[in-house]
């Protein structure tokens, strides 16, 4: 059981409402204006042709940002939500760099800086039971909060009872391994500029698959090797040992050193 | 050793210079931050620090652990010479890559933490762990120099006992890290140009390093013989450009292989800054190289020699900015500020100035080994020539003027621009869930609560607009932090006031003014009035 949460573009009349609440609950300046995503701006909603659009983190089923954390500062709870460990980061940035959503955020001008996004209200809210607070002050209920199973069972529906009002999609079921936020669109998703993530493998398999081969990489290489020195070393023994016995003289036979 | 007050030369003076700059730029660094003292952003995160500064580092530096293999496993004796040259500059190279690291990482303090909080998942962490061991190994690789200098016997046997271990143990890490600073890329497939982009960036990377360091070794050898008058014999250098020459070839096949199966062999023939890019790495980089060294006579002679070496080089390290910089997304967002360039050349000269220092204080060139030659001052420049400065200033010009004529960037995700829209779906004609009616915080002498209605206040409008009263898109707050709205902020057109006019026209809102004699509008009646 995983949370999620569900925006439906066609519903969406671009109040800010949601953006405004990020903001108080996470004690975030304000000042910004939240034109686009920030280390200050974790939600808000842009206007593409005519529509709007909410931008948040996607909280994937299977993250990209939390397998390449060498530290394990971003981690994926049972919940749902992908939150940070701040003490953790080593502030290397690879999350910021992998994300295919490009959603992590870094505080440039700190000296101390942290990675920011949204994290689903995890602490304050989805660990304790409640919806997050953007869900909550949705005056259309344009977005929501559920389980995800559910929210994907709703949004069939919506798609099955209104065929002319939806583009038969829905967003985050298959993209990048499947997301915890799903999205609704009358509009062709690729036209407003939603990438086209990769939907057969998530992310994380891409290096999985070369990381896994490295114990068998460094256990054949090193017997290989090793086996390679015994073999040239053995000859070159065995022919000095053969020059000796021609010669007979007693002194060639010196161990190498490095 | 006799302390003495180092000579002024050209070269100390301007390497004084590169410090200073260094130095200042390393104080914005640390007391301003990262995005004070760099052009990166969240768009383009990973700037030259780790595109140059680890990347490439990483790959010039590992001639060591190839040469370490080749006397040391492979038992090669007559290579024994530059044995101790390269494992000299690995060990540099790692050590300075960690700084470079120091200056990049948000917080360098804890560039500890992937020894303790494991990951396995990510490429990074094997990356920290391989370049953290295999500096250890370096370190013990080159300790048999520091243990002959002051004549330490007894660790010098030690060391000698667990050599070919630590070899093998250097060959393992070393094969690993190269190929996965390939393997930290495979994790954008969407992110990088598929001039570049490959499941097999790890193989090309770790080939690449092959190629590199051992155009390293021939490099470093003409440079010391011009520094300190000790280079090492011709054949072996011949020798090593054959494996460069067998190796490049091997990558350039693949590379092709790969990029034909995947479909993106047409990319190379369109006229784009990458194709450019790609071309400098590619044809200048490892295809003239190659056929040059085919050649007997360029092959065995010295400028021929150092200019092969010095072309592979500069094709590797484009090769490496090619995929860390240059072929990434939003990549026309950046150009590195010119604090992260004086750290690079500062670590950079770091780096020689160490080298010069270890190499006259310690046995680095077994002497024995080495042909010493004397230095005439016509000697003195075997390997510069005006043609060979000549023939790089052209090819650098050339690829100048094709990267301006090329097309622009094509990796740049940008929202479509689509003909006009037609939405079907009006989102304002639905049932709004307004937020509860919000009460004024009452003033002093306030008749009675006033309480905002969202809903009542939308009713009256044709449409449903928010921003009268959420001026801007936080404005909200501004009215929630007023204390009490008084009547003298209303009559000059603040808040409320905004609307609230009251110039009779029928399509306007009802005034607010004291004597409009309409307080219950929006004051509650006080009970008992
Ligand atoms: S959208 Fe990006 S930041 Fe959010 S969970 Fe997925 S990979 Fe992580
Ligand atoms: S910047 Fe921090 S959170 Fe992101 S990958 Fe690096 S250590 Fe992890
Ligand atoms: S879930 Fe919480 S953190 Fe995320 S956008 Fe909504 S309010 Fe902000």
């Amino acid at each position: 059981m995983s949370y999620a949460i569900l925006t439906d573009l066609t519903r969406c009349i671009g109040c800010q409402a949601c953006a405004l609440a990020c903001k108080e609950i996470n004690e975030l300046p304000k000042e910004d204006g939240a034109l686009k995503l920030s280390a200050t701006t974790w939600t808000m909603v842009e206007k593409r042709h005519d529509v709007f659009i909410r931008h948040q983190c996607f909280h994937c089923l299977e993250p990209t940002c939390v397998s390449v954390c060498p530290v394990t500062a971003l981690e994926k709870t049972q919940e749902g939500p992908v939150i940070y460990h701040e003490d953790r980061c080593i502030g290397c940035r690879y999350c910021i760099m992998a994300c295919p959503f490009e959603i992590p955020k870094y505080e440039w001008d700190s000296v101390l800086p942290r990675v920011q996004k949204c994290i689903m209200c995890y602490q304050k809210r989805v660990s304790l039971g409640e919806q997050p607070a953007c869900t909550s002050v949705c005056p259309t209920g344009a977005t929501v909060f559920g389980q995800r199973d559910q929210l994907i069972a709703q949004a069939q529906q919506r798609l099955q009872n209104h065929p002319n009002r939806y583009v038969n999609h829905i967003y985050g079921v298959h993209e990048a391994g499947g997301t915890s936020v799903l999205y609704l669109s009358d509009i062709p998703f690729d036209q407003l500029g939603f990438k086209h993530a990769r939907s057969d493998e998530a992310y994380p398999k891409l290096t999985w698959n070369i990381l896994s081969q490295i114990p068998s990489v460094a256990g054949v290489g090193g017997v290989m090797m090793f086996g390679l020195w015994w073999i040239i070393n053995r000859r070159i023994t065995l022919e000095q040992e053969q020059k000796k016995n021609n010669s007979k003289s007693p002194d060639s036979n010196q161990k190498k050193t490095p | 050793m006799k302390l003495k007050l180092p000579q002024l030369t050209f070269w100390r003076v301007v390497a004084g210079i590169i410090y200073v700059i260094g130095l200042y730029a390393t104080f914005l660094r640390f007391g301003k931050g990262l995005g004070a003292s760099t052009n990166l952003s969240d768009e383009f995160p990973w700037g030259i620090w780790i595109g140059f500064d680890v990347m490439v580092g990483v790959g010039l530096a590992a001639g060591g652990f190839i040469i370490a293999a080749t006397v040391h496993i492979f038992n090669l004796e007559q290579y024994k010479a530059i044995a101790r040259p390269t494992i000299l500059t690995a060990f540099l190279g790692y050590s300075l890559v960690i700084v470079a690291l120091l200056f990049d990482l948000g917080r360098p303090y804890r560039i500890w933490h992937p020894l303790i909080m494991w990951n396995p998942h990510s490429v990074m962490f094997e990356v920290a762990w391989c370049v953290t061991l295999y500096t250890m190994v370096l370190a013990l690789e080159f300790s048999p120099i520091f243990f002959e200098r002051f004549n330490l016997k007894v660790p010098l046997k030690w060391v000698r006992a667990i050599y070919l271990p630590v070899v093998i143990l250097g060959v393992i890490l070393s094969t690993l890290h190269q190929s996965s600073l390939g393997t930290l890329y495979v994790i954008v497939p969407d992110k990088l140009h598929g001039l570049w982009y490959s499941p097999f960036l790890p193989v090309f990377f770790f080939i690449t390093a092959i190629a590199a360091g051992l155009a390293m070794t021939i490099f470093e050898s003409f440079l010391s013989y011009r520094a300190f008058g000790k280079r090492i014999e011709l054949d072996i250098l011949v020798g090593i450009s054959r494996v460069i020459v067998v190796v490049l070839s091997v990558f350039l096949v693949l590379k092709l292989q790969d990029l034909s199966h995947r479909g993106n062999l047409p990319l190379m023939f369109e006229f784009t800054q990458e194709s450019v890019l790609f071309w400098g790495e590619l044809g200048l980089g490892t295809m003239l190289p190659v056929g040059l060294l085919l050649i007997p006579k360029i092959r065995e002679n010295e400028r021929g020699l150092f200019f092969c070496a010095l072309l592979v080089l500069l094709g590797f390290i484009l090769g490496r900015l090619n995929v860390s910089i240059t072929g990434m997304l939003n990549t026309e967002t950046y150009f590195p500020k010119w604090t992260e360039i004086a750290i690079t050349t500062a670590i950079v000269t770091l780096g020689f100035t160490i080298f010069s220092i270890v190499v006259k204080n310690f046995p680095v060139f077994p002497l024995e080994d080495l042909e010493t030659m004397p230095l005439s001052a016509h000697e003195k420049n075997p390997v510069f020539s005006v043609r060979l400065v000549l023939g790089m200033w052209g090819l650098l010009l050339i690829a100048m003027i094709a990267l301006a004529l090329a097309k622009k960037n094509e990796l740049n995700h940008q929202v479509p621009q689509a003909a006009l829209l037609n939405r079907t779906v009006n989102p304002l004609e639905q049932k709004l869930e307004y937020p509860p009616p919000f009460e004024f915080p009452p003033g002093k002498d306030s008749p009675g609560l006033v309480i905002f209605d969202h809903e009542k206040h939308n009713e009256y409008q044709e449409r449903p607009d928010c921003k009268p009263c959420h001026v801007d898109m936080f404005g909200l707050v501004i009215i929630t932090n007023v204390p009490a709205i008084t009547h003298e902020m209303l009559d000059k057109g603040e808040l409320c006031g905004k609307c609230h006019t009251g110039s009779g026209n029928e399509n306007e809102s009802f005034g607010v003014t004291k004597e409009a004699d309409n307080c219950d509008s929006c004051h509650e009646e006080e009970n008992g009035e």
